[in-house]
């Protein structure tokens, strides 16, 4: 029953322009040995946007995440990019579709060689001079870092920025958030994410984060996605959806939404 | 004076079997339990290397370039499947990857000493062609099998490492270009170091082969110096030509890193 009501909080998300449309999921579905993982998703994500993907573990949201820079490809179902086939061009969508993982990589080097880490197969980082870099830092608030500290001396929330800078140089018009700051205290985490926000103004960028953690992502989100068991159960702002059951539907509490408004 | 041959005759054998007793002896004192096994373990090095030596006189007897070829195929088959064998994890086209690795490497080095170190002539005289082939492809072996198990476990243990870098617009061959460079330093290492401490700590059993059958040790170090230069590229080429096909297993066509794979591996 619960499932019906929600199904109306999906109508198809139109962007303003033609042109703003950035990501087309045509009936997605991904399936990994015999389990279904994502199950007939249809939606849009315009230019400009910062959507989040909320649900409980497991529902699907990481699995979701990774088909927008092709780390993952659907089962069947189509997914567009700027109008084309995602996979058209991997590398040039990897480069234009940064990710931040939970856990951010920090490879065995100086910041500066963390930074750099592109410019073994990008040109155009390998000449990346120091300026851009430092200014790169200075986006994501690490502007005081000694580029010839080890990067694995950083402390978490240091290592987060550090790996964001590095995506930054790739110069990408989306970002892609897994659970950036769950590993954060929810200071630090705040800082970060308003870093974000910031950066999102900035660069014009689209921002698609997936989290569990909906009382941060009502901040900063315009708009939210709700997954439950691999379906999309809402999609739209958060305080239509609030008027739902959709958050307790994907086993979200709903004690934790009052908190949060 | 230097002796110029020691010949070993079957009687002289027999006498050896006392080394094999004498352990028999000190297992049964121990109650190790293993008195069968050593007993077919004796049996089998006995009947296999008779045979191997009876087919491999009969080989060098037929002087044929055809005949020489196909052992040295066959002798790279068996290895390529020994290889195989002995990988804790299952590698996706495994087997193949080795024959080519190994066919690869063989090739050319066994090439180069025949027509332009050794000169042998006829090329194809299995005198030379069979035990230097043997070795190639035996070190060869040794060396690859040992590199693809490291560098699969270095593959699971760089899992999300290779996918940031794929993330930020890496090749699959970049990605796991560090998981390629640790595993080939692993096997490679072994092989410096056994260039650095040769004739100081241990007399190689080539040499000391050559020596016992009365070659002029100035000789038997001769041929040991180019073994030792051989055993080093055919360990550097037959990894890179084996990693090159086996990292590929682990990627699909759309530049992504094949994590099921890595899931069953420990």
């Amino acid at each position: 029953m619960s499932y019906i009501i929600s199904f109306r909080l999906c109508a198809i998300y139109y962007c303003p322009m033609e042109n703003d449309l950035l990501f087309q999921f045509i009936n997605v579905n991904l399936q990994v040995d015999d389990f279904e993982i994502l199950n007939g998703l249809n939606f849009n994500i315009c230019k400009g946007e910062f959507v989040a993907v909320i649900g409980a573990s497991g529902a699907g949201k990481s699995s979701l995440l990774r088909m927008f820079n092709a780390l993952t490809s659907p089962s069947s179902g189509e997914i567009t990019f700027r109008g084309i086939g995602i996979d058209a061009d991997i590398q040039a969508l990897r480069k234009n579709v940064g990710v931040l993982f939970q856990n951010p990589v920090v490879f065995n080097g100086t910041v500066r060689e963390n930074l750099l880490i592109a410019g073994r197969w990008d040109q155009n980082i390998s000449q990346t001079l120091d300026h851009e870099i430092l200014s790169a830092l200075d986006q994501v608030g690490l502007g005081d870092t000694k580029l010839t500290h080890h990067a694995r001396d950083l402390s978490g929330g240091e290592q987060q920025r550090l790996a964001l800078a590095r995506t930054l140089l790739n110069h990408p018009h989306v970002l892609l958030l897994d659970e950036p700051t769950s590993n954060l205290d929810p200071k630090l985490a705040r800082e970060i994410m308003d870093q974000i926000e910031e950066l999102r103004e900035a660069l014009n960028l689209t921002i698609i984060a997936v989290s569990h953690d909906h009382m941060l992502m009502r901040r900063y989100a315009k708009r939210v996605i709700i997954l439950a068991h691999g379906k999309i159960i809402g999609d739209g702002d958060f305080k239509t959806l609030d008027k739902s059951q959709a958050f307790e539907d994907a086993g979200l509490l709903k004690n934790e939404v009052k908190d949060a408004t | 004076m230097r002796p110029d041959f020691y010949v070993l005759s079957w009687n002289d054998l027999l006498v050896s079997l006392l080394f094999i007793a004498f352990s028999l002896f000190l297992i049964k004192k121990w109650k190790l339990g293993l008195e069968n096994t050593l007993l077919i373990g004796t049996l089998r090095t006995f009947v296999q290397l008779t045979l191997m030596g009876y087919v491999l006189t009969w080989f060098f007897d037929q002087q044929h370039w055809a005949f020489m070829l196909m052992l040295l195929f066959l002798m790279i088959v068996i290895a390529s499947y020994e290889g195989t064998r002995r990988q804790k994890h299952e590698i996706p086209h495994f087997f193949p990857a080795m024959l080519v690795a190994l066919l690869g490497s063989a090739f050319l080095i066994l090439g180069t000493i025949l027509l332009f170190i050794l000169d042998v002539e006829p090329w194809y005289s299995p005198y030379a062609a069979i035990p230097i082939g043997g070795m190639i492809i035996g070190n060869g072996l040794n060396s690859t099998a040992l590199t693809a198990n490291r560098f699969v476990g270095e593959m699971k243990h760089r899992e999300r490492e290779i996918e940031t870098l794929l993330a930020l617009g890496a090749t699959p061959k970049l990605a796991v270009y560090d998981a390629m460079k640790t595993s080939i330093h692993a096997a490679l290492i072994p092989n410096i170091n056994a260039m650095m401490t040769v004739g100081l700590v241990q007399l190689p059993g080539v040499m000391t082969g050559q020596i016992l059958a009365g070659i002029d040790p100035i000789i038997a170090v001769r041929y040991q110096i180019m073994i030792m230069y051989m055993w080093f590229t055919t360990a550097t080429l037959a990894n890179m030509i084996m990693l090159a096909i086996v990292y590929r297993q682990y990627f699909t066509s759309k530049l992504q890193l094949r994590r099921e794979l890595l899931r069953e591996i420990s």
